[in-house]
């Protein structure tokens, strides 16, 4: 921790998430209509669960003694610890505190947390490998050394595989009811065929944080970064637009902080609204204007939630416009190539498991091969990726039907029309629009193959 | 019908064997053959452009006669299955298990581009008076590794369906397939017969043209007289009179220019006017990139550059392709290899 503070660039979300929970606004939770004490109940849910845990281990170890000297026919079940106290499930909007609860009660009961995020692993299989080690198994260094005990995170369980289909519940389940570690997981919204797994188990619908309470968090920030420059109205205007996410009001401040406020803070703020349209120009400029180090580039990539095929051909479209000097560009492109490579194995391979490299080189191994940075480079254009290379011969609908045309006349495969003929056949249009007119009359071309000519 | 026909190269083109021109020895062959009423399997080789698929087409016709239409087909080895192509071979080739035999439940993997254009064609036999049917294949290289399929095929159907197998080049066919055929080298007509073809065609459409001009055309087509066409009607044009200047003036910017363009911006170190450029020929010639790749090495050998440099770019060439087999998105990989050529040509 103290490493990281000494980094004058570490985002600020990471800066000031809470440590313990004494630091932290507990937001309000609900469970079935009924208003909890969130960190209450999640300290008993932990508890109990190793004392479930434990009892359940004990009787366990019996009957597996008993079994190994009866026959198969009066052997007993192993007991299995009841989902509902195995897994809790917290159920809120983005950047209320969900993860930070976690992360500041496990620091508090000194335990280690596991955080999975379900919704990149695309296989069922994949999932179970992932958790399955984590849930049954006690580390080596158990056995040398009292470690801590595990709190399991199984984070986006709103985003997993299966979830459109009946596949997520049953493989949740059965993770839930062979763990040997308290599973807390996360969600960001209610999702129908997720019922019955909110039937076995306690969910905690958590509210976003009032706006006192928020701001009493930002007034701390304020004062430790020094911030002097922000009027009280921009500040309202950043938390309303954030509708409650603490993490997306903590990411803009620090992009209008560090991005100078000389400039109109209004429309810097309204530039930073989590609009998802707006969101990838913001991601595109943060990348290449604010990352310097890796770590940066890689949070600047992650908590956007922009499709990574799509994000990777951003890059590209827009490296130019930041990166002018060939010696870099040739760095940067690299990068980006290896990337392309690898995510093209990744697709083609279902090797998912090199997403990370994929993201990193796309993203930090890019932005890293700047290595000169003009102090105060305005405003770049950030441009749509709108050349999409075809990586096989594919025709517009217009081509496809002058082909056949074309083919009734005068039989050739289409690769030669395109690549042949109309490179031809244009020429001699635009050089004498009487060929133009002879040419369209005798292939029956309409208005629209008609343009090709030009 | 014929004179209506705007385009030259159309309107020109020959429709029996009589009419090819030149080459008259290969054509007294093919027509000995015809009156022998049998041949193997045939492999046509020779530069692209000079009429090696047209000389073919007419050779069935006059061999199949009125029974052309059932028994001849022509496919191309070179052009990608459509989607739906693909999915039904994709459901053809699954054996289902409600099948008898060893097959069932298993899927057969014949290539998709035999298994969708030629077997449904070669399986069934020749209707009418005819001994066999013809199967043309154009662009056979383009194959690969799949020609291992096709030695069976002419093994197994040989006596049904014989075939016409036309390439470019000789080295990417494979042995098996070439001690299967009878090789024919196809050579562009010789200067007499093309400069009588273009006496005809300048009486016909009324122009003037010298000796001389005629001979320039030559050279610069290589004989081949579709592009020759082309450059005739370009240059007739702006009037009647055609003369070496004017072939000069319409001398198309064909692909290979844009490619030589391309790499001349590149060693000047102008990245993004490269990207643009190389975008705009990816658009305009819808070019894969085992192709793109394939021009800018062959337009690298015509550059004036010192043997050190040329050695290097062709590296750079190489690792880009190499990336682009299993990369996704080609304009990336050569996006990357222009910026290491850009980077590259400051040193020099």
């Amino acid at each position: 921790m103290k490493r990281l503070e000494a980094n004058q660039n570490i985002p600020w979300v990471e800066k000031y998430r809470p440590k313990s929970i004494r630091e932290m606004a507990i937001p309000q939770a609900k469970v079935n209509g009924h208003r909890v004490a969130l960190d209450d109940e999640l300290r008993t849910f932990i508890k109990n669960f190793f004392n479930d845990i434990h009892k359940i281990n004990e009787e366990n170890k019996k009957i597996r003694t008993f079994n190994r000297n009866t026959d198969d026919k009066h052997q007993k079940e192993e007991l299995k610890i009841p989902p509902e106290k195995a897994a809790v499930l917290l159920e809120g909007p983005p950047g209320i505190g969900k993860t930070s609860i976690v992360y500041a009660l496990a620091n508090d009961l000194n335990m280690e947390v596991v955080e999975t995020n379900a919704s990149d692993t695309r296989t069922r299989d994949a999932l179970e490998s992932k958790l399955k080690e984590t849930t049954k198994s006690r580390g080596i260094m158990d056995f040398i050394v009292i470690s801590k005990d595990k709190l399991i995170l199984i984070d986006e369980i709103d985003g997993i595989y299966g979830v459109t289909d009946r596949g997520a519940v049953p493989t949740i389940l059965e993770l839930v009811e062979n763990t040997q570690f308290p599973i807390i997981m996360c969600s960001n919204e209610y999702k129908k065929n997720l019922q019955p797994l909110y039937n076995k188990i306690r969910k905690f619908e958590i509210n976003p944080l009032s706006k006192d309470e928020i701001l009493k968090i930002i007034k701390i920030i304020i004062k430790k970064e020094k911030i002097t420059e922000l009027k009280l109205e921009d500040l309202d205007l950043i938390i309303e637009k954030n509708n409650g996410d603490l993490r997306g009001i903590i990411n803009d401040l620090q992009g209008i902080t560090q991005g100078g406020i000389d400039k109109d803070n209004k429309d810097l703020i309204s530039h930073l609204h989590r609009d998802s349209n707006e969101e990838i120009f913001s991601v595109i400029r943060d990348l290449f204007q604010k990352a310097s180090t890796l770590q940066e580039a890689r949070r600047i990539t992650d908590k956007s939630d922009v499709d990574y095929n799509f994000l990777y051909k951003w890059v590209n479209e827009n490296l130019p416009t930041f990166i002018r000097k060939n010696k870099e560009l040739e760095n940067a492109y690299e990068n980006l190539s290896l990337a392309d490579e690898i995510f093209g194995r990744i697709r083609k391979n279902q090797y998912w498991s090199l997403l990370p490299y994929f993201y990193d080189l796309f993203s930090g191994g890019v932005i890293l091969s700047r290595k000169y940075h003009p102090k105060n480079e305005g405003f770049r254009r950030i441009v749509f990726p709108r050349f999409t290379s075809t990586g096989f011969f594919s025709l517009s609908t217009a081509e496809q039907s002058f082909v056949d045309k074309v083919k009734e006349k005068y039989n050739i495969s289409e690769i030669e029309v395109i690549q042949n003929l109309l490179p031809f056949l244009k020429k001699l249009s635009s050089n004498s629009r009487k060929h133009l007119k002879l040419i369209s009359d005798w292939l029956e071309l309409d208005a629209k193959e008609k343009k090709l000519l030009k | 019908m014929s004179d209506t026909i705007p385009i030259w190269r159309i309107k020109y083109l020959p429709h029996s064997l009589k009419e090819i021109c030149g080459r008259k020895d290969l054509i007294e062959r093919l027509s000995d053959i015809i009156k022998e009423r049998n041949f193997p399997h045939l492999l046509f080789v020779g530069q692209e452009g000079i009429g090696k698929t047209t000389i073919a087409t007419l050779f069935s016709e006059a061999f199949l006669g009125k029974y052309f239409k059932s028994n001849f087909q022509k496919v191309y080895a070179n052009v990608p299955l459509t989607s739906e192509e693909l999915k039904q071979a994709r459901s053809e080739a699954y054996v289902s298990t409600s099948k008898l035999g060893s097959l069932a439940g298993k899927t057969i993997t014949t290539p998709a581009f035999i298994q969708i254009k030629v077997k449904p064609f070669i399986e069934l036999k020749a209707l009418g008076d005819v001994p066999f049917k013809i199967l043309i294949v154009k662009n056979f290289e383009a194959l690969g590794s799949n020609q291992q399929a096709f030695r069976r095929l002419m093994e197994i159907y040989g006596t049904n369906c014989r075939m016409m197998l036309i390439t470019t080049k000789i080295s990417a066919i494979i042995d098996p397939i070439i001690s299967r055929c009878q090789i024919f080298l196809i050579s562009p007509p010789k200067f007499e017969a093309f400069d009588g073809l273009i006496r005809y065609i300048v009486d016909k459409e009324d122009l003037d043209i010298e000796e001389n001009t005629i001979k320039l055309l030559y050279n610069i087509t290589g004989g081949r007289i579709s592009n020759a066409l082309d450059l005739l009607q370009l240059a007739s044009i702006s009037g009647k009179k055609i003369d070496s200047d004017k072939l000069y003036e319409n001398l198309m910017t064909s692909q290979s220019d844009l490619i030589r363009n391309l790499l001349l911006i590149c060693l000047k170190g102008d990245f993004p006017k490269a990207r643009e450029l190389s975008r705009k020929i990816q658009t305009s010639y819808k070019y894969n990139s085992k192709e793109v790749f394939n021009f800018l090495l062959k337009e690298l050998f015509k550059l004036p550059i010192s043997r050190y440099a040329r050695n290097h770019i062709i590296n750079l060439i190489a690792e880009a392709d190499y990336r682009a087999i299993d990369g996704m998105d080609i304009d990336i990989q050569i996006s990357n290899l222009m910026a290491k050529i850009c980077n590259f040509a400051e040193l020099l």
